[in-house]
């Protein structure tokens, strides 16, 4: 009898549709001549032209990308240091609170993240008369906290998957725990540092409950002045906006596997 | 059972004046409640191949690590060349390790893999690519220097991380299950491989294996090891021939076991009574008092069809034959005999079609005074 395919087909159509119909709808708008989002008028980029003059959408964004940057090379530190202790240093004293407390931010709803963090800044600037004011630096150490719990868990699931033998066999060889840790170590988890950091870069770039809570006047991140600006009524220029970040991400993508891809060809061809 | 390799000049163990090269001293090991290792004591001298031969747990890796530097002991010391390196860290150790694993480094080529050990001592370039193309040749491996650790077979593998533990020259070779992951065809032949190697190069190697027969060929003594401790320590001819007690007997090999009483003292030999109806006549080194509880044990190929078989002949015995297992080269006949189950082994001399021996037969056996040993634990 020969299968149907029909059903699995329109079942994942609709699974695609799901997921990319909305952004499809943003890039084709983002090419409308008409200020109403909702009706088309035509052809145009002339809300590309717009937004390179929109001093303030560009500066958020720019804004926007220091701070995951920063956050991201921050959390990945960190997180690494963090999986090493829960991974390769056995049971120690504390071990359980340690696993608990690092990982509770990935269940914790931001508003109680950014009010704390709040609170902790306003007690800080008084009683220790730094950080000055809010910003930069406190959006950071805020995305901070909660970055790191997610490349933790990156990191050290990859970092327990790995034959802890190798390590043992690197200092054997005359390798000291730095070296061991530098030559075998790193460069086997690298795929792992790769993602969290892409990760905590993207959830840092996102979020606006927490930023909005911690940045001070002059700070605005891009997803605040988005969410400001379509409280107004959205304008397109949100939208090319929107369609430069994805073609950015795309391309990304792109490469990233195309690398990967040739990179796993020439070994096998060898 | 395997070929033992003839190893001449090869006995310093039996050298009174040799100071041994890796002392262990009443070490042991705990692993929170679990002792891995026991108060145990061991000499291995320069030059020999020593296997550590026991099952699963029975604390011979454990033993094998606190050598490499990987496990520090709970109490007791070790020697490698007359140093105390109890505590001194893997990364100082004149000593080398081939893991069970391999444990190749998977993002560098068979080449950086030889030289990554180099590289740590600081070697000049071009001593380090000399040393490389030595250990590439002695490995005969030289084709596959610039593949990654995931394009060789497990048998190349192997041969890689015999290499690199051996690139650094050490004194001592450490190797854990060196072909437990190898098939049983290319285990025999890198079986021999590994001995030739060991003694051209004259590195002491200790090996960890659970294959007997694999201790038995290769090693110039073997350490037998239950539950953390040492029960023999001998040559493959010694262990096999005259274990020291019931596990070493058990553990080696089949045995058939009886257990008696001495009832005569003659000479060298003494007469055991036990279940099989007649005292069993056995040759003994040692003093045993009369009526002292002992186990006679037999190897099933010691023992013999019996063609003149007479009520009070020595060592003789009637029985059925029950089972018949058939080997190829030897066939296991199982026998009762007086009620107890007596297993002996025969070589086939002609093919099996015109053996004369059949289920149910009756037969008589008997084996030599000389090749029974007593067991008094």
């Amino acid at each position: 009898m020969r299968r149907r395919r029909w059903p699995l087909l329109s079942l994942l159509a609709f699974g695609y549709a799901f997921l990319y119909v909305p952004i499809l709808l943003l890039i084709v708008y983002s090419f409308n001549e008409s200020r109403l989002v909702t009706v088309w008028s035509g052809f145009s980029i002339k809300w590309y032209r717009e937004l390179l003059h929109n001093q303030q959408l560009l500066e958020a964004a720019w804004l926007s990308v220091r701070i995951a940057a920063v956050n991201a090379t921050l959390a990945v530190v960190l997180g690494t240091l963090a999986a090493n202790a829960l991974v390769r240093h056995g049971r120690f004293r504390g071990r359980n609170a340690f696993e608990l407390l690092l990982t509770a931010p990935l269940v914790m709803p931001d508003v109680i993240i950014g009010l704390s963090m709040l609170l902790l800044f306003v007690a800080m600037q008084h009683g220790l008369g730094w950080p000055d004011g809010r910003g930069f630096t406190t959006i950071a150490i805020a995305h901070i906290t909660f970055s790191t719990a997610y490349v933790a868990v990156v990191v050290r699931t990859r970092l327990a998957q790995m034959d802890a033998s190798l390590e043992e066999a690197a200092m054997d060889l005359g390798a000291r725990p730095l070296t061991v840790y530098l030559r075998i170590t790193l460069p086997l988890i690298a795929p792992a540092l790769l993602s969290g950091w892409l990760l905590a870069f993207t959830l840092s770039l996102d979020d606006l409950v927490i930023a909005s809570f911690v940045s001070g006047p002059g700070s605005t991140t891009l997803p605040m002045v988005v969410y400001s600006s379509v409280r107004m009524g959205v304008s397109p220029q949100i939208n090319a906006l929107a369609t430069l970040i994805v073609a950015v991400v795309t391309l990304a993508v792109i490469i990233a596997g195309v690398t990967s891809l040739r990179g796993s060809r020439t070994q096998r061809r060898r | 059972m395997p070929i033992a390799l003839d190893r001449r000049n090869l006995d310093t163990w039996q050298d009174p004046k040799a100071t041994p090269y890796v002392r262990i001293e009443r070490v042991s090991k705990r692993f929170g409640e679990h002792h891995a290792v026991e108060d145990l004591s061991l000499d291995i001298f320069k030059g020999e191949f020593f296997s550590l031969l026991g099952s699963s747990g029975c604390g011979k890796s454990t033993l094998l690590r606190m050598l490499a530097g990987l496990e520090y002991p709970t109490a007791g010391r070790i020697y490698i060349d007359g140093v105390d390196v109890t505590d001194v860290p893997p990364y100082s150790r004149p000593v080398n390790m081939m893991f069970q694993s391999y444990a190749l480094f998977p993002h560098m080529t068979v080449a950086q893999n030889i030289e990554f050990g180099l590289k740590q001592e600081r070697l000049g370039r071009g001593e380090r690519a000399e040393r490389v193309d030595e250990m590439l040749e002695l490995l005969r491996i030289a084709e596959l220097r610039r593949r990654k650790p995931e394009q060789l077979s497990g048998g190349q593998r192997q041969r890689v991380a015999l290499a690199r533990s051996l690139a650094k020259h050490p004194k001592l070779l450490l190797l854990d299950e060196p072909l437990g992951a190898l098939d049983k065809r290319l285990r025999e032949n890198t079986q021999f491989e590994l001995v030739n190697l060991q003694e051209r190069l004259g590195i002491t190697f200790i090996t960890v294996t659970h294959d007997q027969e694999e201790a038995m060929t290769m090693s110039t003594r073997i350490a037998v090891m239950d539950a953390g401790q040492i029960m023999q320590v001998d040559t493959p001819t010694a262990i096999y021939e005259y274990p020291s007690c019931r596990f070493v007997a058990e553990f080696i090999g089949s045995i058939n076991q009886f257990e008696g009483k001495v009832v005569e003292s003659d000479g060298d030999q003494l007469l055991i009574e036990t279940r099989l109806g007649r005292p069993m006549r056995v040759r003994n080194f040692h003093p045993l008092a009369l009526g002292t509880p002992v186990t006679l044990a037999v190897r099933p190929e010691k023992m013999r069809l019996c063609l003149d078989y007479r009520e009070d002949g020595v060592n003789q015995l009637r029985g059925v034959v029950e089972d018949i297992a058939y080997l190829g080269d030897v066939s296991i006949y199982r026998l009762r005999v007086e009620g107890q189950r007596v297993e002996m082994t025969l070589t086939n001399t002609q093919p099996r079609t015109e053996q004369v021996l059949t289920w149910d037969q009756e037969v008589a056996i008997e084996w030599s005074p000389t090749s029974a040993v007593v067991l008094t634990e």
